[in-house]
């Protein structure tokens, strides 16, 4: 016992060691705003080895979840200014903050590069009777509000079944399930009709467990040749998750210059990109300014659809 | 079906996947002895260990990680009172006492046997059932789930010793505790008083350490100022020697209740979003039931111990079940096994046992394996352990305070934390010191926002309430919500005149 609290004492130690050195000389801390083993940790988790190898210092992650990304958003946005928390987002920072969930927006921070963009694949589950996109359109316009999609109210998963509803002029029946994990139990038991899914369930697909509607990107993914583009089927809809890295607002220029150097090498790496390819998402590098630049177009985007959805409380 | 599991077990004995499993299983049981440090965490620091390794030494470790975790909260629970990790707490009742009593080392030993012979049974039956058991899982939508959570919390305030009532409020005060911070659904702010610290609400962790960690420590220190004379003589002299085949024999004299506890954790584990902490509790309510001395749980009796500890162990082999089957993580541990998994490419799904094979089997010998090597990490680690017990008070309390408050400064390295634990801690010596059960509180802690998020779920899904009563298994478990308060209410009455002439000493848990 006595030599546990030693042990503990000098990690503690260890740990809070000074600044003022050339940056970074101590570990970085990640904080990745939802559950290890999440759709945002698997990415991440990958992507700190190549960037701990581009850093030359530890990374550490840091899951802090808790009400749709918002705890951790805070606990991001408190931090110091000094480069050893950083805090990784995608598309939900916009959303929350203009659905009124968060008091944080994108503009609390500083960019620092993008690294990867998933599609949006609408997805059924086998115990409906939808074959393809057009009988499910059929269905929901004879019986509007019958039909259930399992959503993290107010964040991506909410929005992008929002974007065919209104496309389709159609009705849906929101039920909240925060995080694909807990949407996929429900799914496959029946207890939702659709959620917004992407090709890491190609597994259940597979088995006959639930089904790919439509996908959300400009052309057919390779993967999955026979599921159709929400555009080849009439509605004008893409939807892609893009997830990048931010730090707090402050932080030192050339700080911020040594990430995004570190960031442009990590996503290079080979083992990081077979790792994006098994889970069906795309490496998507943007630097400094280019990713600085998408998140204010992103976020006029997403202040639009949230005022044409009826969800803009701001 | 056998015949592979035979082939994995063999292919896991070689040095490449020994090696991991072995690590694994003995962070594992560190891990699960401190308090503070849950097994999601320990886990969380093997994964990126586990990038680097084949998909299968990888998994070997973390399923000895969650194997030895699940066994190593029962030795802080047993020699300090404290669960060392939630799925620990209903341990304490019995462990503790038994330990106090002067038996550390018997308490113990059932403690670990119970875990392994609650493991491996419980893994068996994994193997044999994994698809069936996981389609029952699957038909739990909302209104199930709530009713579920309400039959869970209606058995525990039947443990209370003293009055119904008291149970019952102290299954509310837990709850409450639950709302503050963001509401689950929507975030809207709760109780926060404006302040940006609880609109996280309460962590689990130091509220948990404070309310039992806390109260543990003020009642020793009551002791040792009061009557130093019987308390100290009963310490100077505690038996530690450990007669192993008698402690084995003493669990496999009780085959009823080591089964049923095992089903117990097996059935919670399955269930995604419980996990070991509620299989401990409810297995140990279960016990009691079924005895036919229910007054002796909290004495120091063994049945408490195999109870709690044969359940929370099967609850792995169960949440292993629906990673299997559909590719599911049944609670925060097997998230992070199957976000490894993902790491590595690997399609999780219901084709999953069929496509990956080599690998399914050799989770399920990793997690056979994981059992008697726990022992073995155990054997070699209880000399240690036990010397806490000769440890005098005075030096081991402070210590036990500290690794309290650095655990819960930890867990998200913030002071505010310290501050719940203190808090908490008044909170719950002022429970003890009125009498109040405290099992209820944490399982009305552990389960508020479940309630909460799949009673929402349900009404948002279809608004007419009464579909909680003609849902036939929604109907079911709240007729046995019902039934389980209904038969504490006659138990007790039976004990009472049975007890009417005996002098009986309540104990604190």
């Amino acid at each position: 016992m006595t030599k546990l609290v030693l042990a503990a004492a000098a990690l503690a130690i260890l740990a809070s060691g000074s600044a003022m050195a050339a940056y970074p000389e101590r570990p970085v801390k990640v904080i990745v705003p939802w559950a290890a083993g999440g759709d945002t940790d698997n990415i991440f988790r990958p992507f700190v080895l190549p960037l701990q190898k581009a850093l030359g210092q530890t990374v550490v992650i840091a899951n802090i979840g808790g009400a749709s990304g918002t705890v951790g958003a805070r606990e991001a946005k408190n931090s110091p200014p000094d480069g050893y928390t950083l805090y990784v987002v995608h598309d939900y920072i916009h959303l929350t903050y203009y659905t009124g969930v968060a008091d944080v927006n994108y503009s609390d921070f500083e960019p620092i590069c993008s690294v990867s963009s998933t599609p949006s694949v609408l997805t059924a589950s086998a115990k409906t009777k939808w074959k393809s996109l057009k009988e499910l359109i059929d269905d929901a316009k004879a019986n509007p509000g019958t039909v259930s999609v399992g959503a993290t109210l107010g964040s991506t998963s909410h929005f992008f079944p929002a974007l065919i509803e209104k496309a389709a002029n159609v009705k849906f029946k929101y039920v909240s399930y925060d995080g694909l994990a807990q949407r996929m139990n429900a799914i496959l038991g029946g207890h939702i009709d659709l959620t917004d899914g992407n090709l890491t369930q190609k597994g259940k697909v597979d088995a006959g467990q639930l089904r790919f509607l439509a996908i959300a990107t400009e052309k057919r993914a390779p993967e999955l040749p026979d599921v159709p583009t929400l555009k080849e089927s009439g509605y004008d809809i893409e939807y892609a998750v893009t997830r990048g890295l931010l730090a707090p607002k402050g932080t030192p220029d050339d700080i911020l210059g040594k990430l995004d150097m570190a960031c442009s090498e990590a996503v290079k790496d080979p083992a990081f990109a077979a790792s994006m390819k098994a889970q069906g998402t795309d490496v998507k590098y943007l630097g400094r300014k280019e990713y600085g630049e998408f998140l204010r177009k992103n976020d006029e985007i997403n202040k639009s659809m949230a005022k044409e959805l009826g969800l803009l409380k701001r | 079906m056998f015949e592979q599991l035979g082939t994995a077990i063999l292919d896991l004995l070689q040095l490449k996947f020994l090696v991991p499993l072995v690590i694994g299983t003995f962070v594992g049981v560190v891990g699960g002895a401190l308090p503070g440090v849950t097994i999601t965490m320990t886990i969380i620091v093997v994964l990126p260990f586990t990038f680097g390794l084949d998909p299968l030494q990888g998994l070997a470790a973390m399923t000895g990680v969650y194997v030895g975790g699940s066994a190593g909260g029962l030795v802080t629970a047993v020699l300090l009172g404290i669960p060392g990790t939630p799925s620990a707490i209903a341990t304490t009742f019995d462990g503790y006492t038994m330990r106090r009593n002067g038996e550390p080392g018997r308490a113990l030993w059932l403690g670990i046997w119970a875990s392994c012979f609650g493991g491996l049974l419980g893994g068996v039956f994994l193997i044999a059932t994994t698809g069936p058991l996981a389609a029952i899982a699957l038909e739990f939508g909302p209104w199930e789930f709530f009713a579920l959570f309400i039959f869970a919390l209606s058995m525990v305030v039947g443990l209370t010793e003293d009055s119904l009532l008291k149970g019952l409020l102290a299954g509310t005060f837990g709850l409450l505790v639950t709302t503050f911070g963001s509401d689950p659904i929507m975030s809207v702010p709760r109780f926060t008083f404006g302040t940006e610290f609880l609109r996280g609400g309460f962590d689990f962790l130091p509220v948990l350490i404070g309310i039992f960690a806390f109260a543990q420590i003020m009642t020793e220190l009551e002791k040792m100022h009061g009557g130093s004379g019987s308390g100290g003589a009963r310490a100077a002299t505690p038996n530690l020697k450990i007669a192993q085949l008698k402690v084995i024999g003493e669990i496999l004299a009780r085959p009823v209740l080591l089964l049923w506890s095992t089903a117990v954790g097996l059935l919670i584990g399955v269930l995604p979003a419980i996990g070991g902490s509620a299989a401990s509790v409810m297995a140990y309510d279960q016990a009691k039931k079924i005895s036919r001395r229910p007054e002796r749980f909290g004495t120091g009796i063994p049945e408490g111990i195999i109870a709690s500890e044969s359940s929370n162990n099967a609850n792995v082999g169960g949440s292993l079940v629906t990673i299997m089957a559909f590719g599911i993580p049944g609670d925060a541990v097997t998230a992070v096994m199957l976000g490894a998994m993902t790491i590595h490419g690997i399609q999780s799904g219901p084709l999953f046992m069929v496509q990956e094979a080599k690998l399914a089997y050799g989770i399920f010998a990793a997690y056979l394996l994981a059992h008697p090597i726990m022992i073995i990490v155990m054997a070699l680690g209880a000399r240690f352990f036990l010397r806490v017990v000769t440890v005098p008070k005075s030096a081991l309390v402070p210590i036990v305070l500290v690794l309290c408050t650095v655990g819960a400064y930890a867990l998200k390295n913030t002071i505010d934390n310290v501050w719940v634990l203190a808090l908490f801690g008044v909170f719950g010596y002022a429970l003890v010191k009125l009498k109040f059960p405290l099992a209820p509180v944490i399982l009305g802690l552990i389960l508020g926002d479940q309630i909460e998020v799949n009673l929402v779920r349900a009404l948002m899904n279809d608004p007419n309430p009464l579909l909680f009563v003609t849902r036939p298994i929604s109907a079911l478990l709240l007729g046995l919500s019902v039934a389980s308060v209904l038969f504490s209410l006659w138990q007790r009455r039976r004990q009472a005149a049975r007890l009417a002439a005996l002098p009986e000493t309540a104990p604190d848990f």
